[in-house]
Formats: C-alpha cells, sequence, structure tokens
C-alpha cells in the first residue's frame, strides 16, 4: 500500500515564479497547491492540510507573510506545518530585527529568491520525505 | 486677548537699557514675543529657554563678547538667525560678526523701520531655510524608499525569469518541461518588457525631478495629441472589449509645453482607462477651452478608485489593489509621472471617482496664448493638425 502523495501550498504574489517552482516539484512527485496571496493561502492551507508550506514576504502587503505565518501558527492544525520563507527583498530575516529563534517569525527554513531548486527540493524531502511515498 | 498661536520669539542682548527698551516695544508692536536681557550669559540663557527664531545681539558688552554669544547661539541651533548691534559700524567688525555667523548689522543709532526691515528679512530667510531642510529631509526619505521599492519591483520579474530558466535546466529531460518550455519562454519575455517599462518610468520619473527632461515650449494641440495616443491603444483596447471615444471641441486645444511629456502625460492616463476597466466598458476623452484654460478629462467606466485610495493616488509607486485588478501590470509611477508633468506646465490634475462606476481625470492647462503681435484666434482645424505647428502666428 502506498500512502497519497505529500502535498505542498506554494504562496506567492507572482504567478511566474509560483508556476515554475510549483513545476519542479511536481516532477518530484509532490502535489501542490498554489495561492497567490496570504488569506488565500490560509484557507487553503485549513482546507488541503498541506505537509509543507512555501511562503512569500512581500505580497500586497510589505508584510503579509509575515502575517499569514503568524496567523498560520495560531491556527490548531496547522501549527506543526513545516513554513519555508522565500523572499526577495530581504536576504536576511535579521533585517527586520527579529531574531530568528524569538518565536515571532516562527518558520523553518528560510531561502531567498531567486531559490536554488535542487537545494529546496533537499530541504523539502529532509524535512517531509519523497513526494510520493513509495510502497 | 487672543494671540496668534506661534508668535515667534526674538531676544534681544544688549547692555543699553533704552535700546532694550525701544527694541522691544517696536518688536512687541509688530507681533512678536520680545525678551530682553543686559548681558549675554543671561542673554544665552534665554536664548536657551526661549528658543528664539531671532537674536540681536549687541557686538559691544561688558562680560561673555557679542562674538562669542553668536557662536554660542549658533552652537544651541544654528537656525536662529542673529542680527547685530554696533556702535561701531566699520567695515571691519561687520566683516567679524558676519565671519562669526551674524545674518546682517544694525549700526547704532537705527531706525526703527531698520530694525523692522531686519529682522523680517532674518526671519523670512530663516522661514526659507527651515523649508528647505524640511525639503531635503523628504527628498532623502522618498529616495531612500524610491530604492527599495524600484528594487523590490526590478528583481521581482528577474526572480520570476531565473525560476523558470533554472527550472527548465533542471528540468531538461522531462517531457514536461518540454510541453511548458515555449510558453515558459513567452512569460520570460513577458516579464523582462516588464522591467523595461519599469526603467523607463524610473528615468524618465529621475528626468523630471532633475530638470533634464526636455522643457521645449511650443505650441502643442491636444486634440491632435489626443487623437494619436487613442489611435495607438485601438488595438489594447480591443482585446480588453471597451471603446474608446474623443469628443474634443471644433477648435484646437492648444497649450504651450513639452510634446513629449504631455504624450506621456495623457498615454499615462489613456492607458490606466483602458486597464482599470471593464469589458464592455468605454472611455471618453473629452476637451474643453474655457477662460484661458483648456481642460481636458479622461473619463472611464471602470471600476473605480475607492475613497481610501484617492489622496495616495499620485504618490510615487502606490497602485490600487484589490481583488479585481490582480493582474494589472504596471509600475505604479505613471501618475505620480503624470502629476509631475502637469505641475511643471503649472497645472493641475485632479481625480473624480466612485467605485464600480468609473474615474475621470481631468487635466487643467494654461490655454496657449499668441506672443505679442501674434493673432492666434480662428485658424482653420488643418491647420492645427500639424504636427510641426509651433509658434507660427497667422
Amino acid at each position: 500500500m502506498s500512502s497519497p502523495a505529500k502535498k505542498i501550498l506554494i504562496v506567492d504574489d507572482d504567478h511566474d515564479f509560483a508556476e515554475a517552482v510549483s513545476s519542479y516539484l511536481e516532477a518530484q512527485d509532490y502535489v501542490v497547491v498554489k495561492a497567490h496571496e496570504g488569506r488565500e493561502g490560509l484557507r487553503l492551507a485549513k482546507m488541503e492540510r498541506p505537509d509543507l508550506i512555501i511562503m512569500d514576504i512581500v505580497m500586497n502587503e510589505r508584510t503579509e507573510g509575515f502575517f499569514t505565518v503568524q496567523e498560520l501558527r495560531r491556527t490548531a492544525e496547522l501549527k506543526a506545518v513545516p513554513i519555508f520563507v522565500l523572499s526577495s527583498l530581504y536576504s536576511k530575516i535579521t533585517d527586520f530585527g527579529v531574531p530568528p529563534d524569538s518565536g515571532w517569525l516562527a518558520h523553518d527554513e528560510f531561502f531567498s529568491k531567486p531559490v536554488d531548486m535542487p537545494a529546496l527540493a533537499e530541504k523539502i524531502r529532509q524535512r517531509i520525505g519523497e513526494g510520493e511515498a513509495k510502497a | 486677548m487672543s494671540e496668534p498661536a506661534e508668535r515667534e520669539t526674538i531676544v534681544i542682548i544688549d547692555d543699553d537699557y533704552a535700546i532694550r527698551l525701544s527694541c522691544k516695544k517696536i518688536l512687541s508692536k509688530m507681533g512678536f514675543r520680545a525678551e530682553t536681557f543686559e548681558d549675554g550669559a543671561q542673554g544665552l540663557e534665554g536664548v536657551a529657554r526661549l528658543k528664539p527664531g531671532l537674536a540681536v545681539v549687541d557686538l559691544k558688552m561688558p562680560g561673555i563678547s557679542g562674538m562669542e554669544v553668536i557662536a554660542r547661539v549658533h552652537e544651541m541651533d544654528p537656525e536662529i538667525v542673529v542680527v547685530v548691534i554696533t556702535g561701531y559700524p566699520t567695515i571691519d567688525t561687520a566683516v567679524a560678526a558676519m565671519k562669526c555667523g551674524a545674518y546682517d548689522f544694525l549700526p547704532k543709532p537705527f531706525s526703527p523701520d531698520e530694525l523692522r526691515l531686519i529682522v523680517n528679512r532674518g526671519l523670512e530667510r530663516r522661514r526659507l531655510a527651515i523649508e528647505s531642510r524640511r525639503a531635503e529631509v523628504e527628498r532623502a526619505l522618498l529616495k531612500r524608499r524610491f530604492v527599495t521599492f524600484v528594487s523590490h519591483q526590478l528583481q521581482t520579474p528577474l526572480v520570476a525569469i531565473h525560476q523558470y530558466l533554472s527550472v527548465l535546466k533542471n528540468l531538461e529531460h522531462t517531457e514536461d518541461a518540454a510541453a511548458k518550455r515555449q510558453q515558459w519562454f513567452d512569460r520570460c519575455l513577458a516579464r523582462t518588457g516588464e522591467m523595461q517599462t519599469i526603467i523607463k518610468d524610473w528615468l524618465t520619473l529621475a528626468r523630471i525631478e532633475g530638470d533634464t527632461l526636455s522643457r521645449q515650449r511650443v505650441k502643442v494641440d491636444l486634440k491632435r495629441i489626443v487623437a494619436d495616443i487613442l489611435a495607438t491603444y485601438e488595438e489594447m483596447a480591443g482585446q480588453n472589449s471597451v471603446s474608446l471615444e474623443a469628443r474634443m471641441p471644433e477648435d484646437a486645444c492648444c497649450v504651450r509645453g513639452d510634446r513629449n511629456c504631455l504624450s506621456v502625460l495623457f498615454d499615462n492616463l489613456i492607458v490606466n482607462a483602458i486597464k482599470y476597466n471593464k469589458p464592455g466598458g468605454k472611455i471618453t476623452v473629452s476637451g474643453e477651452a474655457r477662460e484661458g484654460e483648456i481642460e481636458i478629462s479622461v473619463i472611464d467606466t471602470g471600476v473605480g478608485i475607492p475613497e481610501r485610495y484617492r489622496q495616495l493616488l499620485f504618490d510615487e509607486f502606490f497602485r490600487v489593489e484589490d481583488e479585481g485588478n490582480k493582474k494589472t501590470a504596471g509600475t505604479g509611477l505613471g501618475l505620480a509621472i503624470s502629476k509631475k508633468i502637469v505641475s511643471e506646465m503649472g497645472g493641475s490634475i485632479a481625480v473624480e471617482s466612485e467605485v464600480d462606476v468609473g474615474s475621470t481625470f481631468r487635466v487643467r492647462l494654461l490655454a496657449y496664448r499668441a506672443q505679442a503681435g501674434e493673432e492666434d484666434n480662428n485658424r482653420s482645424p488643418d491647420e492645427l493638425t500639424s504636427e510641426k505647428d509651433t509658434d507660427r502666428g497667422r
């Protein structure tokens, strides 16, 4: 028996970026769902219950991603879902004066955009395993 | 008795009682709050406490010298204007006082009018200095914001292109990639186009701000400009299922200005009207000449602009984002550029809008006036459509 494929939610307002990343991950046998803004991401997260979330920061609002991460962390059933934050504007999170371990941002990994796809895929694999769990 | 809230304070430091008394009287009558001190030490204490806009300082005083008072006042606040009173009106003392940072000097004896004149001039200078410093700070802030935003705006498409290319490279051997290759190349091209537009807009704005944009002042017929732009966007309007209409007066609508700038201005307004319209919508560009002014309105039947955004509309990088407009491409610089162009020409731009009904952008510019000796009325429409039409009278 094979368990269901691992699911990843990408929240990014740039449709092209989301399309490129999702195509790569789909090729790795992950199931990918896309949202293009924070609220939609939150809604999809609750509905789809992804195994991992990839989150952009600067969307319509400059810090939309941060607040979406906070909101996800406040949601009981989503608390434990790993969140990978991807951003091009901030090359390091300390720009915000928030220590990464303060729990405020509470993401699990940070990648700066453009992202090295094999490296991202490797981190995802380490975190949630292969896309389609082999029989 | 009611007093103006921000009465300027003036400090007078002089050991001569008669001078203190008369200065206080004259300045109080002018509506200032005048405070007098009889020596440098008390005077400096008074300056520190009262934070005056201007100080009148006698150069020759017992104790701390007038020169030193000037220096110490400016240590506290370099924007306090200092006027010195000198009983030895020689070039030497005047020059020395100026070197110490005094704004001007009053040779004893002086008349009330001389005092009034010099105080008013000094305060005016202070006002200008403060204003220009504030403008500088604002410009610096804007510049910082500008750089951050433009970087992000350029980085966003660049990241998307990079991501497509890197995925294409990594997916080289899959069928999926082959199927998507063509589509993704098109997207990459579209995104490079986006970057080019950003850079173009950015440069236009920088040129307007740096005053290096061509400041040609020729006779330009807006009727002609509007017609040209509408013709250019016929196709884009068709793709968006909106119709374009020009409702311009019979006579020419001539203004004196820069042809390119005016084209950019109406181009921006018309493109916005198309982009923020709804399928089946309409765009009307109407013109009216009245009382020495030409008013051109770009009227759309589009999504409208919520009231809370209207004030921000002409700010750099501001874009109305809502559900309906998610995919509207743009740099957020168009209206900022438009406003700068209009201001530069001494005109005005305003917006009226109703959500879901549409928006009207109204541009008012001074009508072209023939130079002395020229007779410019009643010209036939044929003549006015000439692109080379300049200041030629008939």
